[in-house]
């Protein structure tokens, strides 16, 4: 049970870091569906390199290089581009999940590497989460940076008369939500399952979007819907421990997933919606300029 | 036609020379000078689409000019971002709100500023605030969020922004267009005290003559991109100003007299209510009803319910209370669809954002309130022929420039795309025509020209609810006057008895009986 | 950028015509397999070499042929589930699970007459083949028709709704296919039960009946989108919401109605090809790897600029390239994930291409510096 808790806190790191970035993103008004592509991409990138190096760090600094460079270029489409903003994530999902399907491949099977080690019966990506999600919520409420970020999601033309760069602080944005994306990727395939098989987020990636809109884009909240996501993501793998018997282990694979609409459905519903409308970057996935 | 105008000690404070900016298939403008002096308030006049805007926005560091330079006090300077701009001195507050809904005033004020730099210290910015709030006069609640605030408010918030910033130049872009007539009072009264007390620059963008009059000290004036007078106001007059900035006269369309004796009710509308999209009860209980061959005019600044009334009456926004008949019928939950077979033509505010659809062809654009029309729908089909025959029609009828029916609709100046909404919705021929802000942003010969159409719908027997800011146009084409403040109408007055003091006055929230009590 | 006399920057394009859109998606295609011949550089014999044993075995062999010719009707039947929400403005991507709803679907009939057991057939063949069809169709429509319902009545994102509904059918299929589940074959390994002999679908030229109702459907299509006042309010609906309900039309039955043809289709396609391909005729072991082609229907959309008929050539292509890719990472001993590639760089490519398509190189002279000051009068005229 103590061994599941443990699990469960891990992969809800995977999570975190992928919708935490994508949160900062979200403030400042990008939208990115190819979440999915970059963890994809930073997740494959990093087992390469980690196998080939025998070395866990250059494997984590590939993921973030991959990672930022995937976010600036969606950013590159988004902002300078001023195009639509889902057919670039979009592009950038296919894309990652065709290249790391092929470059991935050779590669197939065990990482092979010592497992990284635990602080206290917890994964050290644990720790490195709840930092994470301090530091951005310090960053976001109580700095002029992050006024500028906030400001920038919700007019940013308001934002443009104060004398901010919103190109700047949108890029910045992108690609630290890139790279967020990359290390959660890095860590499924380093950390949490250290297996290599294409497509091994199995969707993941929008389950991690569809959590940035269930936290109404507060790092706490997105923290706990991250914990209790991953939780029953990792009881349906061990049912056994719960449910034992009770249907067919498939079943219980989609369930999460099945979970997961329904909780979209009801913040949807009116009664929630006014709440959640007001939360949301008033200029999310608009471009701006011209 | 000219005066030089001697600037205190020889040189204007701050000058353009030359500026030339170049837009895809206009040029936007032609070699313009402008020469401003220290502590004085400096208008510029001209109609929409003069170039006015632009010029300020090369001012403010959001355009860049194709050819000519700015000069402060004499030396050259370069003006690449409003991030220059501010450093300079040099602040705009803008037709359009600039400001986070969401946030509050304060964090309003600090965005941007120096003082945010890394951690934000919100007692000590509130302190400077404040004393800057006591220094100019100018009374606003900090912790507020914007939302939360009448227009006149956030635009007192805009300016103490930019006066935060450090801003000595002080540009304003049609600073009255959504206030009050008192709220326009104070802020003349309060730009009066920044300039004489406080020796603050105000450029003045603006159409409007009695402000130009009332406030400036030199008015340049714009038409088309050039600049075609500067002069010291007190040697001006409103006529003179007018020939400049049109270049003829133009005849204002006038009321015939209404058809005498009772004319049938069409529209009736009974303790109407509805929510606005933030969740507030924006009309609170509206009751009237609309004749045939009668216009009857709303007359209120934005915000106050009269965008939630029309939306419902088009069937865009489910009421929250009360009821909707047309002829007797129970119209309150008709879909938009229905309204449009029933004789119910809309004309919104945002041509562009819902009245057409920018990428379609001019001919794709009429189809949008005829691809129910059982005369343009044989057998499923859209008879886009027919369409495209209805649009030359149009196009001919209501004198829109363009090249030829299937250009897309975002080729159009915003004139002619309102003339072209304007001929489609009336080639229905509606019987009740909701009209909302439907000159805003056009120049005084398309403004004249849909006022003559709107005109001319009433003597055919239509009834027209316009829905409209601008005092003088209700007061020239209505018959009857309901000025609305905060979501209910303060009355429902005759055109005889339409005083414009009055309805100002009760624009702004005064009521007769309440004023008759006291 | 400063050329000589000349300025040389970029603007948003103001027209464009059809023959534009044509040369664009041809460009990105000759680009992506450019880029491609990157992948074919551990081939033996060079990339040229597999080049031409890729198109040679989907276009010139009579069983490569034949076998694309199946693959493309598969990948335009999910073109066109993907196409006809695309122009209402929704992004259906849930094409993998309509495509395993459709093949449950359509395998529920003999299964309810006795699955892996059938042997003779109860009613006319016929009859149960045309109910296996409709009930792939349906599966797939009445699938989309969730995620069209919730877009349309709770404005729930149309994307995360139907990625979930794809992981979900995912393992739904295992369920049913695998470990005792209902659908699995007598020899219990791992798969679908096979369909007996006369609940085939017609062949001709074996080729299965499904080709003709894709490429009729892409006749259909253009049509709908061209001349019909519903694909008028479809087009209208996609480019401008606000406007279309301006203008009468229904926000709650469109997007409903775009996702319930757009599942009809993948659902038709999940039928074609675990029931009506010859060689195939069961939902196999791995059924992912045709949820996965499903995908390059979006791209085929995309590069096909929404048009039914354009997408016929470029389907035909792409079925020849995945198939011809595959053939040649056995031959050549590449590994394994060509197609997947060429299918990431056709979308980038794509994308690439969709800028070129906005925007265009203008030609500007440049201005002349500014004139010294001068104190003079400002105003004229």
């Amino acid at each position: 049970m103590l061994e599941l808790l443990a699990r469960s806190l891990e992969a809800s790191t995977i999570f975190l870091f992928a919708a935490l970035g994508e949160l900062v993103d979200q403030r400042a008004g990008v939208l990115n569906v190819g979440l999915e592509g970059l963890m994809l991409s930073g997740g494959t990138l990093a087992f390469i390199a980690a196998q080939l190096t025998r070395d866990y760090l250059l494997g984590f600094l590939a993921a973030l290089a991959v990672g930022a460079l995937l976010g600036a270029a969606h950013g590159f489409f988004a902002i300078t581009l001023r195009g639509d903003q889902v057919v670039s994530g979009m592009g950038l999902w296919i894309l990652s999940f065709g290249l790391t399907t092929y470059i991935g491949n050779p590669y197939t099977g065990p990482l092979g590497l010592e497992r990284i080690g635990t602080w206290l019966g917890l994964s050290p990506f644990v720790y490195l989460a709840v930092l994470l999600v301090g530091t951005t919520w310090f960053l976001l409420f109580r700095t002029g940076v992050g006024l500028a970020i906030r400001s920038a999601g919700e007019h940013p033309g308001a934002a443009e008369v104060s004398g901010i760069n919103v190109g700047a602080v949108r890029y910045l944005c992108v690609t630290f939500g890139g790279m967020l994306a990359g290390l959660a990727g890095a860590v499924y395939s380093l950390s949490y399952n250290p297996v290599w098989n294409y497509n091994f987020l199995m969707g993941w990636g929008f389950v991690s979007l569809a959590l940035v809109f269930f936290s109404m884009w507060n790092p706490w909240l997105l923290l706990a819907g991250a914990t209790l996501f991953a939780a029953m993501w990792q009881l349906s793998l061990s049912p056994e421990l719960v449910l034992p018997g009770i249907l067919s282990r498939y079943i219980w694979r989609a369930l999460p997933f099945a979970i997961t609409i329904v909780i979209l459905a009801l913040i949807s519903a009116p009664w929630f919606r006014t709440r959640w409308g007001l939360a949301k970057p008033e200029a999310l996935g608009r471009p701006y300029g011209g | 036609m000219t005066t030089s105008v001697e600037p205190a000690g020889g040189q204007p404070f701050l000058a353009a020379r030359g500026i030339t900016k170049r837009f895809p298939g206009v040029l936007a403008l032609d070699r313009v000078d402008l020469e401003v002096d220290a502590g004085r308030v400096h208008a510029v006049l001209g109609q929409n689409g003069a170039g006015k805007t632009t010029l300020m926005n090369v001012l403010f560091g959001l355009v860049q000019p194709d050819e000519g330079a700015v000069y402060l006090r004499g030396r050259r300077v370069s003006i690449r971002s409003p991030h220059d701009a501010l450093a300079l001195g040099i602040g705009m507050v803008h037709q359009t709100r600039r400001l986070v809904a969401a946030h509050t005033v304060l964090e309003n004020l600090l965005l941007g500023h120096p003082q945010a730099r890394g951690l934000l210290n919100p007692r000590r910015a509130r302190r400077e605030v404040e004393a800057l709030c006591a220094r100019y006069g100018i009374a606003l609640d900090l912790g507020a969020r914007v939302w939360q605030l009448s227009e006149g408010e956030k635009q007192w918030v805009e300016i103490l922004k930019a006066l935060y910033l450090g801003a000595r130049i002080l540009i304003l872009d049609e600073p009255t267009s959504v206030l009050t007539p008192p709220e326009v009072e104070r802020l003349l009264a309060g730009l009066r005290t920044l300039v004489r007390e406080q020796g603050v620059t105000v450029l003045l963008v603006t159409h409007k003559l009695p402000i130009v009059m009332a406030l400036s000290d030199t008015v340049t004036v714009l038409r088309a991109g050039r600049v075609v007078a500067r002069l010291p106001t007190r040697e001006a007059t409103e006529e003179r100003l007018v020939a400049h900035m049109i270049g003829r006269d133009i005849a204002p369309p006038h009321l015939t007299e209404a058809a005498g004796g009772e004319r049938p009710a069409l529209l009736r509308v009974e303790e109407l209510a509805a929510y606005n999209d933030k969740g507030v009860l924006a009309l609170r209980g509206v009751s009237f009803a609309l004749r045939a061959g009668e216009i009857l005019g709303i007359a209120g600044v934005t915000g106050n319910g009269q965008e939630e009334l029309v939306q419902v009456l088009a069937g865009l926004r489910p009421p929250a209370g009360g009821r909707v008949l047309l002829d007797g019928a129970e119209a309150t939950w008709w879909p938009p669809l229905e309204r449009w077979r029933r004789g119910i033509g809309y004309i919104p505010a945002e041509r562009v954002e819902v009245a057409s659809i920018a990428p379609f062809t001019l001919v794709e654009n009429t189809a949008l309130t005829f691809h129910f029309d059982p005369a343009f729908t044989p057998r499923a089909l859209l008879d886009y022929p027919g369409l495209e025959r209805l649009t030359r029609e149009i196009l001919t009828t209501y004198a829109v420039r363009a090249p030829h029916p299937h250009v897309p609709a975002q080729h159009l100046s915003g004139g002619n795309l309102q003339k072209l909404i304007l001929g489609r919705v009336l080639a229905r021929r509606p019987r009740v025509l909701l009209a909302h802000l439907p000159t805003q942003g056009l120049d005084v010969e398309a403004a004249a020209f849909v006022r003559g159409r709107l005109l001319d719908a009433r003597a055919a027997g239509a009834g027209v609810l316009l829905v409209s800011e601008d005092l003088d146009e209700i007061l020239s084409l209505s018959d009857r006057v309901a000025p609305i403040y905060e979501g209910r109408l303060v009355a429902v007055l005759p055109r005889a008895e339409a005083h414009p003091e009055m309805v100002g006055a009760m624009m702004a929230g005064w009521r007769r009986e309440a004023a008759a009590r006291s | 950028m400063r050329v000589g006399p000349y300025l040389l920057t970029v603007e948003p394009r103001r027209t464009s015509s059809p023959l534009h859109g044509v040369l664009t998606a041809v460009v990105a295609i000759v680009v992506a397999l450019v880029l491609s011949s990157v992948l074919f550089l551990p081939a033996e014999g060079g990339p040229l070499h597999a080049y031409r044993v890729v198109f040679a075995y989907a276009f010139a062999d009579r069983y490569g042929f034949l076998a694309t010719v199946h693959r493309a009707i598969y990948l335009l039947l999910c073109t066109f589930a993907f196409l006809v929400p695309f122009r209402a403005g929704l992004w259906n991507i849930g094409l993998p699970s309509q495509v395993y709803a459709g093949g449950l679907a359509a395998f529920a009939v003999p299964a309810l007459l006795g699955g892996p057991d059938l042997t003779t057939p109860p009613v006319a063949p016929g009859l149960l083949v045309l109910v296996m069809a409709v009930a792939g169709v349906v599966g797939g429509a009445v699938l989309a028709a969730v995620a069209g319902l919730l877009r349309a009545r709770l404005n729930v994102n149309e994307i995360l709704v139907t990625m979930m509904l794809n992981s979900i059918f995912f393992w739904l299929v295992a369920y049913m296919i695998k470990e005792g589940g209902p659908f699995m074959s007598a020899t219990g390994e791992g798969e679908g039960f096979s369909l007996p002999s006369f609940l085939y679908a017609p062949l001709w030229a074996g080729v299965p009946v499904t080709a003709l109702l894709a490429v009729g459907a892409a006749v259909l299509l253009d049509g709908l989108f061209a001349r019909t006042a519903l694909g008028y309010r479809i087009r209208a609906f996609g480019l401008n919401p606000q406007a279309a309900r301006y203008g009468g039309i229904d926000p709650l039955t469109l997007p409903i109605l775009v996702f319930v043809v757009g599942g009809a289709f993948g659902g038709l396609a999940g039928y074609h090809y675990f029931a009506a391909v010859p060689g195939v005729y069961k939902i196999p072991g791995n059924y992912g790897y045709y949820g996965d082609l499903a995908f390059y229907g979006i791209i085929c959309a995309l590069i096909a600029r929404g048009s039914g008929v354009g997408a016929v050539p470029v389907a035909l292509l792409f079925a020849g390239l995945s198939l011809g890719a595959r053939l040649a990472q056995g031959q050549l001993h590449l590994p394994f994930g060509v197609d997947y590639a060429l299918l990431g760089l056709l979308m980038m490519t794509f994308v690439a291409s969709h800028v070129l398509y906005q925007y265009q190189p203008v030609w500007r002279p440049a201005a002349e510096p500014a004139a010294p000051p001068v104190s003079a009068d400002a105003a004229e005229g």
